[in-house]
């Protein structure tokens, strides 16, 4: 399309061409962007930095890092900090997969809405749902066990949530069913808006389904997978306490096997009645996010002057 | 950006939480006498007050909602400017939801808590007023487990509701039987009992332990049995004693063992307490532990009197509590920033009053908290058996220590030691562990384990 026929197309320009000569001034941003900036200082603003005062607090009492050293020098925070690092490794194996999904579901042909939607539809499920069916299947005695005994493959079969040695990567395995789909959804779309002819041209000179995708979708995608890699590494972080507390009844067990960082923070807060640890573990948690946030605006940034320079 | 957005919720919502928790943590920092005193007006008012109230329900004491909902009607009539409102709370969200509501000050006037520790805990925190603030002396005497379980400096904190015998073994005769065994009265019966049941791929006792609430029952009904009064684990608490000394530590190897014997179904850490309990109504299991109030209930589902019998843990140990029920109460307490204290405390006293008490055992076939109720009316054996451990003064030791090591240290390695994963002795020192860390973390704990052992 031309700029000519553009032109066109959008219709006669509005009226009052002196006044769309005269830029707005910063006060006039400012003003629309206002009953929003207004509604985040009060929702957020000041409750976080009502969170961070009573980190530093002790019964009203100021402590200074009292209650950070508390809460960094306790092995339950370090082990659930440590769980939720575990659980980053699930961010490469959800890009493997949605990636890898998302390349056979655009070279379906057939069914390939029907396909789609099934791949989808795990990642609309609400997770209490989710928690509390797969809670049920993964149990020692639970169907998936009897099917894997059923099938001959007993020797697979295990105490999926019940042994400690295993219990994070279940966890894991079942945030990874949940949140593949909005991989897939995001890669598809990036796929399909890619040019065909370097497909067509590559077709012509021989090259096969890997070569392919090796090298002319996987280049062309690494915004959108940067995109996706920290969302994840957001939810791993910060967005499990859901499948956690459904899962484990709120225990993050067998042991400790399965507490993070979040359900430490509610256990403290709601069950153990220390609202400032809370608070100093919940600071903490903020600003490992914010850090990933940060990097995910920087990642949109460069992949919106990619989209851009193209 | 869904996902920033959905992150960035999260800790906008964690966020007003937590700083709702510091604004209204005032309560927090109050001392719990000064929750006392009310400035409502007398029960007498005609004012139209709405009572707020949540409670467990059905959960230990089937029919308990039946009779409440009758209770209310009854005091609503005798009282018609006064409306009362339920709330059902569940297991996990018993406590969490009381400190939400403490936190935000939400509208509540009469909230149910488990006896000893998790109805201290609250009022320590300032988030309870006195029951005894409003009720006299001479009512509160009738409340049984009262003094035992919910006394700080001479006040009662929380009122006794029903009794719950803590924890009885219900044993399937007739399984026993068939299969060439009799009711095991001491540890080295019932391990052999197991290596017997365990070989026919039978297991001896059905439990779950995936939610941890189970693990608390064992300690008591395990862990009771070598000590021989509250006040040990007290002072264990304070720092006076030892979790891993041997009246208070020995009970972790006694857990190894009846793994070590299979005593257990092999799918005890995924499965949730009352879930597990199934396994013995479907004549899976030959014995499980289950809530006292529920115990008779229980009973007749799986059989009855003459196929099943009710009796302590088998006893490992020559302690004065060992082989014995212990007793605990559940209770009603006032939150202290209820407008309608007195109103509130005026229900709790109908509750207890001789129609009610009558009406409680007919509905819910457990023993009501107030030695008033006339215990010569009940015939049946199982229920005999129950409330006379339900009336002995047997401490429930989960009880007495903090709630917060409960889950942090029993609940988690009695999951770790049933399946295979600690050996008692490691699970011992850990609890001793969490217990030395909380006294560090929990920069009150000591001094209200003191106050509350002194009245011990």
């Amino acid at each position: 399309m031309t700029d000519a026929t553009m032109t066109t197309t959008r219709g006669p320009a509005p009226s009052g061409g002196r006044r769309s000569s005269r830029r707005p001034g910063p006060w006039h941003a400012a003003l629309w962007i206002a009953p929003a900036a207004i509604a985040i200082v009060f929702v957020f603003a000041y409750a976080i930095y009502q969170l961070v005062v009573q980190s530093f607090k002790y019964k009203g009492a100021w402590t200074g890092w009292d209650n950070f050293r508390i809460v960094l020098t306790d092995p339950l925070f370090l082990t659930a900090l440590k769980h939720n690092m575990e659980l980053l490794l699930c961010v490469p194996v959800l890009i493997a997969i949605a990636l890898l999904l998302a390349i056979v579901l655009s070279e379906t042909i057939r069914g390939h809405t029907f396909f789609r939607g099934v791949l989808f539809f795990p990642y609309i499920l609400p997770v209490t749902v989710v928690g509390v069916v797969l809670g049920q299947l993964l149990t020692l005695n639970g169907p998936v066990n009897t099917a894997l005994n059923g099938v001959g493959l007993g020797k697979l079969a295990a105490d999926w949530l019940g042994d400690p040695n295993i219990a994070l990567w279940t966890m894991g395995a079942v945030i990874v069913w949940k949140e593949v789909g909005f991989g897939i959804v995001l890669f598809l779309a990036r796929i399909l808006s890619l040019p065909t002819e370097t497909y067509e041209a590559a077709a012509l000179d021989g090259a096969g389904f890997w070569r392919k995708h090796w090298s002319i979708t996987l280049p062309q995608m690494t915004g959108v997978i940067a995109f996706y890699a920290v969302t994840e590494a957001i939810v791993m972080v910060s967005w499990v306490f859901n499948y956690v507390y459904i899962m484990t009844n709120g225990q993050g067990g067998p042991g400790d096997s399965t507490v993070v960082t979040e359900l430490y923070i509610y256990r403290m807060a709601f069950q153990n009645q220390q609202i400032e640890l809370a608070a100093a573990a919940a600071v903490i948690l903020f600003l490992i996010t914010l850090l990933l946030v940060v990097i995910f605006f920087r990642l949109q940034r460069k992949s919106l002057l990619a989209v851009v320079g193209e | 950006m869904r996902k920033t957005i959905k992150a960035a919720a999260l800790l906008g919502v964690a966020a007003l939480t937590l700083a709702a928790c510091s604004s209204g943590g005032g309560g927090g920092a109050s001392s719990p006498s000064a929750s006392g005193g009310s400035t409502a007006p007398s029960p007498t008012s005609t004012e139209p007050i709405t009572l707020t109230m949540h409670w467990w329900g059905d959960q230990e004491a089937p029919g308990a909602k039946k009779w409440l909902d009758a209770a209310i009607t009854a005091y609503q009539t005798a009282h018609p400017n006064i409306t009362i409102k339920e709330t059902l709370e569940t297991t996990d969200g018993l406590i969490p939801n009381f400190e939400a509501a403490a936190a935000a000050k939400t509208p509540l006037d009469i909230q149910y808590f488990w006896g000893g520790i998790y109805a201290q805990q609250p009022h320590w925190a300032g988030n309870t007023a006195a029951i005894s603030d409003f009720l006299p002396a001479d009512e509160l005497a009738h409340y049984t487990n009262a003094q035992m379980e919910d006394s700080y400096q001479g006040k009662i904190v929380s009122a006794p509701w029903y009794v719950n015998p803590s924890f009885p073994v219900l044993v399937n005769k007739d399984l026993l039987s068939k299969n060439g065994l009799t009711v095991p009265t001491t540890w080295t019966d019932f391990l052999k009992t197991c290596d017997t049941l365990s070989a026919k791929g039978i297991p001896t006792i059905a439990g779950g332990v995936k939610d941890g609430w189970f693990g608390g029952w064992l300690y008591s009904i395990l862990g009771a049995q070598s000590v021989t009064s509250q006040k040990q684990v007290l002072d264990a608490v304070v720092g006076n004693a030892k979790f891993t000394d041997p009246a208070l530590g020995d009970w972790w190897t006694r857990l190894e063992e009846s793994q070590k014997h299979k005593c257990w179904n092999s799918d005890i850490n995924s499965q949730e307490l009352y879930q597990a309990q199934q396994m013995f109504v479907d004549q899976k299991a030959a014995m499980t532990v289950t809530a006292g109030p529920d115990a008779p209930n229980f009973a007749t589902k799986a059989g009855g009197p003459d196929k099943i019998e009710v009796m302590a843990m088998p006893a490992w140990s020559n302690g004065p509590l060992a082989g014995k029920i212990a007793s605990s109460s559940q209770t009603l307490g006032i939150p202290s920033w209820s407008e309608h204290k007195a109103e509130a405390a005026d229900f709790i006293k109908f509750l207890h009053s001789a129609d009610q008490l009558q009406a409680w055992y007919d509905i819910t076939g457990s023993l009501p908290a107030d030695d008033r109720f006339d215990l010569t009316q009940v015939t049946d054996p199982i229920k005999k058996s129950l409330f006379a451990g339900g009336t002995d003064n047997v401490p429930y030791m989960e009880n007495f220590i903090p709630a917060q090591l409960d889950s942090d240290a029993v609940f988690k390695n009695v999951q770790l030691v049933l399946k295979g994963s600690e050996t008692g002795a490691a699970a011992a020192a850990d609890m001793q562990a969490q217990m030395e860390r909380l006294r560090t973390t929990d920069r009150e704990l000591v001094t209200n384990f003191t106050n509350w052992a002194s009245g011990q």
